[in-house]
């Protein structure tokens, strides 16, 4: 099956130094039937003014990506890490049995816009870990790039977590397959742009789909595209 | 004050000035008056919650990583039994 979420459906936080576009229950959006779709917990869309951000705080027992798609975000934590990161970056952290950080806008004159995806992890109280790595955007076209899995590599950020998350950019009229182990699930985030899949489903800027019981699929793009494919383990969560 | 928040998004699930924490060997009893409703709130998201001590430059995070949390309608006291604690400056 295939259940598109267009764009619209998701919940919105606007405020001044905010714009949070959420896809599962957060905060102050709670819906007991939209928590999760397998072990990922969190989609959040965030746009954050220049300057501003989200203040040290805590996390414990998450898998924590963020994607940055504009601008530039800064990281602290209280592990000693602390880093700016943009367009081609990854940034996972593992929270484990807890860690302290900060994510600020790091331009006074720009606006930064990142995913924020979190998993549940496949093991609890891990010890917290930070790490950010820096992939290829040239190979992003045409091509399914893992950028975050659980078998990590010099660059792909790894994740604890039987997950795959691959970034593409496909230009228009162009295809590509993707397959999976019957009983796994698939979760797909258009960033920009227009793709459709299977011939019928069709996804827009922002729209997203989750995909079960179907383990091999045609992605076409309609027009140049951005998108995120996750590939998660099955099962219950 | 105390806040008790949903670990995911940082929902605010109770707040009160009217409350205990005691040490305990290498944990902490974190006790509150809370009513009926606002107990079960919290107990529906037993599994992920994060407890914080606010005071005016810091605050202090506790959790309980083995769920050691219930309520005693009798008294509408709120007990958890925290086994992390992390002070950090606001």
């Amino acid at each position: 099956m295939i259940q598109l979420y267009p764009a619209g459906t998701r919940y919105t936080v606007n405020n001044e130094w905010l714009e949070s576009n959420l896809s599962f229950s957060f905060g102050e959006y709670y819906d007991t039937s939209n928590i999760r779709f397998g072990p990922l917990r969190v989609f959040n869309d965030d746009t954050v003014q220049a300057g501003r951000g989200f203040g040290i705080h805590p996390h414990r027992e998450a898998e924590i990506v963020s994607i940055v798609l504009k601008g530039k975000l800064k990281h602290e934590d209280n592990l000693g890490n602390s880093g700016i990161i943009s367009y081609g970056n990854i940034q996972r952290i593992s929270a484990g049995t807890g860690v302290l950080h900060s994510e600020f806008n790091a331009s006074n004159d720009e606006e930064v816009r990142f995913l924020q995806l979190w998993f549940s992890p496949n093991e609890k109280k891990l010890t917290p870990a930070y790490e950010d790595i820096s992939y290829d955007v040239e190979q992003l076209e045409n091509n399914l790039l893992p950028v975050i899995s659980h078998t990590a590599s010099e660059r792909v950020a790894g994740i604890h977590q039987d997950l795959t998350l691959y970034l593409s950019k496909l230009d228009g009229k162009k295809t590509l397959n993707f397959q999976q182990e019957v009983g796994r699930k698939i979760y797909i985030f258009m960033i920009e742009g227009e793709i459709s899949i299977n011939n019928a489903s069709i996804l827009q800027s922002q729209d997203a789909a989750r995909i079960t019981d179907i383990h091999e699929i045609t992605i076409q793009a309609n027009q140049n595209s951005f998108f995120l494919l996750v590939d998660l383990p099955g099962g219950g969560f | 004050m105390l806040m008790i928040r949903h670990s995911i998004g940082s929902r605010l699930l109770c707040q009160t000035t009217n409350y205990r924490i005691e040490q305990q060997d290498d944990r902490w009893l974190i006790s509150l008056s809370v009513d009926e409703e606002t107990a079960s709130t919290v107990l529906d998201f037993k599994d992920e919650l994060n407890i914080f001590d606010a005071k005016e430059n810091e605050k202090t995070w506790y959790y309980s990583s083995d769920v050691k949390i219930n309520f005693r309608p009798e008294e509408n006291l709120l007990l958890i039994l925290a086994d992390h604690k992390t002070v950090y400056p606001i």
